[in-house]
C-alpha cells in the first residue's frame, strides 16, 4: 500500500482532469495543434486561389490550391471527430471512476450517517447529478485549448492581413466578455431558484395524493389546485427567467459577433475602393473573421458547462462530507488473528443528542465462553453488541478482542475475527450459495479485489445448511428446479426410479395432497396448455410464447374451436389481474398466484386499458397473440382471479386427444407425451417425481409430501444432488423469493460458515419457528461452546438457560451476571422477568 | 364483469370473489377500503384439515390467521392432566388477527373438529401488503384494539353477572 490516496470527497474537480486522464490529455493537444494549422490553412488558400490563380488566370495553380484546401477541410473534419471521441473517453472514464470511488466511500460510511439520508438522494447523485461534472472534465482541456488556439491563429491571420482591420474587428469581443458573466450570473440565480421549487411542487403532489380521500371526501378540489396553481405561476415566472437569460447570453453573444463583418465591410470595402486592401485579403479577412464565432461559440458554451459542473460537484461531494470511523484495511501489517476473549470495561456509549444508551458497562468473557445479553427493549442490548461488533463507536471506556482496543482495529481486523447476525438480516440478489459465502467472499477480498481463495467447501455448506435446518429449503428450491435438457442420462434414469418407486409406495396415500398426471382427468393444477399438450414439446421452444405462434399450433384451436374462447378467458383474466394487482409494487409475493409476472405488468396494464376503449371493436393481432398466450398458461388450481369455465374443461379434454392425433399425423415425434416412464423436461424434478402437481400450497402439506421424497431420494443417493441444484436458487432482490425465518437462517448460516473466534448474535433467531430455534441453540451449545465466543441478544427467556453467563441490562447498565439458575435462585431481576413471562 | 365473448362470466363465483366476501364479513378487516380487501383476498389461500389434525400447536408462531369456511375447531389447552377446551370456533369465524401484527407464541393448540375448511393469511404476505396501503395501518390496529376492549367487555359481564371478577386479571384493555 503507498500513501494514503485523498478521499473522493476531497479531491476538487480539477484533479479529475489530469491524474489517470493525463495520456489521453497529452494526446488531445497534439492532435489540437495539427487541428489548428488545418484549420488556418484553408483561409491563406483561399487568399491565393483568389490573388494568385483566379487573377493569373493559372488553372494548375488552381488545382494545386483546390486539392490542398480539401486535405486541410478533410484533415481538419478528421482530427476534430477524433479529437471528440477522446473527450468522450474521458468524460466516461471520469464518471465511471467518479461513481465507483464515491459508492465505495458512501458504502463506508457510519451506520448513523444513513439515519438521516435518503436512499433517493444517493441513487440521484450516482446516477444523475455526476453527469455535469463529469462531462466538463471530458471538455476541460480539449474545448479551451482547442478554441482559443483557433481563436488565436484567426486572430493572428487577421493581424497579418491587417493590422488596423483587425484590431477594429476584434475590439467587441472584450466588450462580450464583460457582459456575458453577468448574465450567466443571473441565469445561475434563476436556475437554483427553479431547483428548490421542483423540490417544494414534487413535496406538494406527493402531498395531494397521499391525502386523496381526503380532497375527495371534502371536494376540495379547487383548493387544492389553487395552492398547486400558486407554485405553477412562481415557477413558470422562475422558468421564463431563466430561460429569457439563457437566450440573452446567447442573443448577446451573436449580436457582437456580427458586429465584427459590419465593421470590416465598412473599412474593408473602402481600403479596397481606395485600393489599400487587395480583394483576395479582404475574402480571406471576412472568411476568418466569420470562423471566429464557431470556436467563439463554443468557449461560451465550455463557461456554461464549467460552471454547472462545479455547481453541481460541490454540492454532490458535500453532501457526502462525513469520514468512516475506521480504517477499512490494516497499515502495513496483516489482519490481527485473536482469540475470542472479549473484555468490556466502563463503557459508554452517548448520542449527540446526550442520551446515555450504555453507561460503564463491565464484563469479561474468556475465549469460547456464551454470553446471553437479557433485558427489557430499550435496556441497551442490542447497542452494547454493536458496540462490541464495531458496528457502533463507543463513546467512552474500553472493549477489548483478543487484547486488542476494538476501537482501534481496522474493518478487516473486526470481520476477520467477528461474525455479526443481526435481527432483521439483509440476503443480497443471488444464489443460496452466493449468499451463504457472502461473509467468506468479503474477508477473502483482498485491497486488489483478487478473486477469493480457499472458500469452504462443499461438504462444508451442506453441514451448515443442516445446521441451520435451511437444507430442507434448499432441497425443495432444487426439487422445483427444472432441469436443463443436457442433463446428466444417469441423474434423469435415478429420477424415473424415484418416481416408481414413489407412486408404489406413497401413491396412494397421498392421492389428497397429489394431482396426479392422468390423461383422462382435467388437471386444475397445470396450465390450459399443459393440459391440451400433455407432454413437452420437443423441438418448440418450451415457453408458451414460442409455441402459441407456431401456425400448427395455431390451426390445431381453430380445429379443436378454442381459439376464441381461450382470447375470452385471457380478457378476463387480463381486466381481474389488472385490477387487483395494477397498483402494487413488483414484490414476488404478490405474483407468485398470477398469471401475468411483475415484468409483463404494465403491458397487460395498457392492453387492459385498450379493451376497454375499444369495447367489441375487433382487437389487433398482437393484442390477440398477448390474450391467447395468457390464457394458456392459466392453472385454475394456481390462479384464483377467474375460474376455468365448465365447458372449456370439456373443450380442453376433448383437445388434447385431437392435439395427439394431429401431432402424430402432421409432426410425428415433435412432442413427448406424458408417460410413467419418461422424463418429462419442461417440468420441474418434484412434478417427474410425483407425476404430477401438488395441490395444496400449506407448507404442512408440502413438508409431508417432502418427507416421503427426502427417503426415496436417500435410497437412490440423490439428496446432496438436488441440494446442490437448490443453492444454485435465485433469491430474488432483497431475498424476496424467501420467507423471513429462510433469510434469518442463510444469516446465521453465513456467519457460521466463516467460524470466526467471536460470534455476535443480535435476536438472531427471533423470526424462527420452535423447532428451528431449538435446532441453532443446539448447535451453539454442542459445536460452539469452548471453541467460539458468543454474545447472544435474546429476546425469549426459554433458551437461555445454558448459556455461561446471563446478563440483565436496563437502563443501559447491566444490573445482574451470573449463572442462570443462580440468578433465578437469587430472586433478582432475572427471575422477576422469568416469572412474568406469559 | 360482463364478458363479450360467448356471454359467460369466469369472475362471479371464483374462489377470489367468494374470498373477498369472507373477508368483508370479518371486523379485523372492517372499514379498510375494497382496493386493499381484493389485495388480501387474493393473497389468501385455503387449506383443509382433517378430522383431530392440529392446526397450529402451544409455543408455535405458525404467523397465520383463519377464518373458517366450513366446519369447527378446537382451541385447547394442553395441561398435564389433559386437554382443556378452551373454546369452539365455528364455521365463519376468524382467528389469529394478532398473529397478522407481528410474531406472537399460541398459547393454545387448535385442532380441526371434523374435517374444516380454512382461508388462511400469512403475516409475511399481509404485512407485504400492507406496505403498498400504509394508511390502512391505523385502522387496522383501531380494529385490533376495538377486538380487545369488546373482549373485556363481554368478559366483565359475564363475570359481574358470576360475581367472580378477578382484580389482577382484568383490565387489559387499559393496558
Amino acid at each position: 500500500m503507498g500513501a494514503t490516496p485523498t478521499p473522493v470527497i476531497r479531491r476538487s474537480l480539477f484533479s479529475w482532469i489530469w491524474g489517470a486522464n493525463t495520456r489521453l490529455q497529452i494526446l488531445v493537444l497534439l492532435l489540437i495543434s495539427v487541428t489548428v494549422f488545418a484549420r488556418v490553412l484553408p483561409l491563406e488558400m483561399q487568399k491565393r486561389i483568389v490573388n494568385e490563380a483566379i487573377r493569373l488566370q493559372q488553372i494548375d495553380l488552381l488545382i494545386t490550391y483546390c486539392l490542398t484546401y480539401l486535405a486541410a477541410v478533410i484533415s481538419a473534419s478528421g482530427l476534430k471527430y477524433l479529437v471528440t471521441v477522446l473527450q468522450v473517453t474521458i468524460s466516461q472514464r471520469t464518471l465511471a471512476r467518479m461513481r465507483q470511488d464515491l459508492y465505495g466511500h458512501i458504502i463506508s460510511l457510519p451506520l448513523g450517517f444513513f439515519r438521516s439520508t435518503q436512499p433517493g438522494l444517493v441513487v440521484s447523485s450516482l446516477v444523475s447529478e455526476l453527469a455535469l461534472p463529469a462531462n466538463f472534465v471530458g471538455m476541460a482541456v480539449a474545448v479551451p485549448v482547442i478554441n482559443l488556439l483557433t481563436l488565436l491563429a484567426f486572430a493572428g491571420y487577421l493581424f497579418w492581413l491587417h493590422p488596423l482591420l483587425a484590431i477594429l474587428s476584434l475590439a467587441i469581443y472584450p466588450l462580450a466578455l464583460f457582459l456575458i458573466p453577468l448574465l450567466q450570473r443571473r441565469v445561475n440565480q434563476a436556475n437554483a431558484e427553479r431547483v428548490d421549487l421542483s423540490r417544494r411542487m414534487s413535496d406538494k403532489i406527493q402531498e395531494s395524493i397521499a391525502g386523496i380521500h381526503e380532497i375527495h371526501g371534502n371536494g376540495a378540489y379547487r383548493i387544492e389546485n389553487r395552492k398547486f396553481g400558486d407554485l405553477v405561476s412562481l415557477m413558470y415566472r422562475v422558468r421564463l427567467r431563466w430561460d429569457l437569460y439563457r437566450a440573452a447570453v446567447k442573443v448577446t453573444n451573436n449580436f457582437f459577433t456580427s458586429l465584427g463583418p459590419f465593421v470590416v465591410f465598412l473599412l474593408g470595402g473602402y481600403l479596397t475602393i481606395q485600393g489599400q486592401l487587395e480583394l483576395g485579403a479582404l475574402v480571406a479577412f471576412l472568411s476568418a473573421q466569420e470562423k471566429l464565432y464557431d470556436p467563439w461559440k463554443e468557449l461560451v458554451e465550455f463557461y456554461q458547462a464549467y460552471q454547472d459542473g462545479v455547481v453541481t460537484y460541490d454540492k454532490t461531494m458535500r453532501y457526502f462530507d462525513a469520514e468512516p470511523e475506521h480504517a477499512l484495511e490494516p497499515e502495513g501489517r496483516e489482519p490481527y488473528r485473536l482469540d475470542g476473549r472479549v473484555e468490556v470495561q466502563d463503557l459508554a456509549f452517548v448520542t449527540g443528542d446526550g442520551i446515555h444508551l450504555l453507561d460503564g458497562v463491565n464484563f469479561t468473557l474468556e475465549p469460547g465462553e456464551h454470553m446471553a445479553l437479557v433485558g427489557f427493549s430499550g435496556s441497551g442490548k442490542s447497542t452494547l453488541a454493536l458496540c462490541i461488533g464495531q458496528l457502533y463507536s463507543y463513546t467512552d471506556g474500553r472493549v477489548r478482542l483478543g487484547g486488542v482496543e476494538v476501537s482501534r482495529m481496522s474493518k478487516r481486523d473486526i470481520i476477520c475475527n467477528s461474525g455479526f447476525i443481526s435481527q432483521a438480516p439483509y440476503i443480497f440478489d443471488g444464489t443460496i450459495e452466493e449468499n451463504l459465502l457472502y461473509a467468506c467472499a468479503a474477508r477473502q477480498e483482498n485491497d486488489g479485489g483478487a478473486p477469493p481463495e480457499g472458500l469452504p467447501t462443499l461438504d462444508d455448506q451442506i453441514e451448515v445448511l443442516q445446521q441451520t435446518g435451511l437444507f430442507l429449503d434448499t432441497l425443495r428450491f432444487g426439487l422445483n428446479t427444472i432441469l436443463q435438457r443436457d442433463a446428466r442420462s444417469a441423474l434423469v434414469d435415478q429420477l424415473i426410479r424415484v418416481r416408481s418407486n414413489f407412486q408404489q409406495q406413497y401413491g396412494k396415500a397421498l392421492a389428497d395432497y397429489v394431482e396426479f398426471f392422468n390423461k383422462d382427468h382435467y388437471l386444475f393444477y397445470s396450465s390450459v396448455l399443459e393440459n391440451m399438450l400433455f407432454g413437452a414439446p420437443v423441438r418448440f421452444d418450451t415457453e408458451t410464447a414460442g409455441l402459441a405462434v407456431q401456425p400448427f399450433f395455431i390451426r390445431f384451436l381453430q380445429k379443436a374451436a378454442l381459439e376464441e374462447p381461450l382470447i375470452a378467458l385471457g380478457r378476463d383474466l387480463t381486466h381481474q389481474t389488472v385490477n387487483i394487482l395494477g397498483n402494487l409494487a413488483p414484490d414476488a409475493v404478490f405474483f407468485e398466484q398470477s398469471p401475468i409476472s411483475a415484468d409483463e405488468l404494465e403491458a397487460y396494464k395498457a392492453l387492459s386499458r385498450r379493451i376497454r376503449k375499444e369495447g367489441s371493436q375487433p382487437l389487433a393481432p398482437a393484442d390477440r397473440q398477448m390474450l391467447l398466450d395468457l390464457a394458456l398458461r392459466f392453472a385454475p388450481g394456481r390462479h384464483k382471479m377467474v375460474s376455468l369455465p365448465p365447458e372449456m374443461e370439456h373443450q380442453v379434454l376433448e383437445g388434447r386427444a385431437l392435439f395427439r392425433d394431429l401431432t402424430e399425423r402432421e409432426n410425428p415425434g415433435a412432442f413427448a407425451f406424458y408417460e410413467a416412464a419418461r422424463y418429462i423436461h419442461s417440468q420441474t424434478i418434484l412434478n417427474n417425481i410425483i407425476f404430477g402437481k401438488t395441490k395444496r400450497s400449506g407448507s404442512k402439506a408440502q413438508d409431508k409430501i417432502l418427507q416421503h421424497i427426502v427417503r426415496l431420494l436417500i435410497q437412490e443417493d440423490l439428496l446432496e444432488t438436488i441440494v446442490q441444484i437448490g443453492m444454485q436458487f435465485q433469491v430474488g432482490s432483497k431475498g424476496d423469493k424467501l420467507s423471513g425465518g429462510q433469510r434469518q437462517k442463510l444469516a446465521v448460516g453465513r456467519a457460521l460458515l466463516k467460524s470466526t473466534p467471536l460470534l455476535i448474535m443480535d435476536e438472531a433467531t427471533s423470526a424462527l419457528d420452535n423447532a428451528s430455534q431449538a435446532r441453532i441453540q443446539n448447535l451453539l451449545e454442542t459445536r460452539l461452546k469452548g471453541k467460539t465466543t458468543v454474545i447472544a441478544v435474546v429476546h425469549r427467556l426459554d433458551i437461555v438457560k445454558n448459556y455461561d453467563k446471563v446478563a440483565v441490562m436496563k437502563a443501559g447498565r447491566i444490573i445482574e451476571m451470573g449463572r442462570y439458575d443462580d440468578l433465578v435462585a437469587g430472586k433478582g431481576a432475572l427471575y422477576e422477568l422469568t416469572s412474568g413471562r406469559a | 364483469m360482463n364478458s363479450p365473448a360467448g356471454g359467460r362470466d369466469a369472475t362471479t363465483g371464483c374462489e377470489f370473489q367468494e374470498n373477498l366476501e369472507y373477508l368483508r364479513q370479518i371486523n379485523f378487516f372492517s372499514g379498510l377500503s375494497i382496493e386493499s380487501l381484493k389485495v388480501f383476498a387474493y393473497l389468501c389461500t385455503r387449506e383443509t384439515f382433517a378430522a383431530g389434525e392440529t392446526i397450529f400447536s402451544p409455543q408455535d408462531d405458525d404467523g397465520q390467521a383463519y377464518y373458517l369456511i366450513s366446519g369447527a375447531a378446537r382451541l385447547v389447552y394442553p395441561d398435564a392432566a389433559g386437554d382443556i377446551l378452551v373454546r369452539t370456533f365455528n364455521a365463519g369465524q376468524f382467528l389469529g388477527g394478532l398473529s397478522l401484527l407481528s410474531g406472537i407464541r399460541h398459547l393454545y393448540a387448535l385442532q380441526a373438529q371434523g374435517e374444516t375448511l380454512c382461508l388462511v393469511l400469512t403475516r409475511e404476505r399481509f404485512l407485504k401488503a400492507l406496505e403498498q396501503f400504509p394508511e390502512l395501518v391505523p385502522k387496522i390496529l383501531k380494529a385490533a384494539v376495538e377486538t380487545v376492549r369488546g373482549w373485556e367487555k363481554r368478559y366483565l359481564f359475564d363475570m359481574l353477572d358470576k360475581r367472580g371478577l378477578s382484580q389482577s386479571m382484568a383490565g387489559i384493555s387499559v393496558l
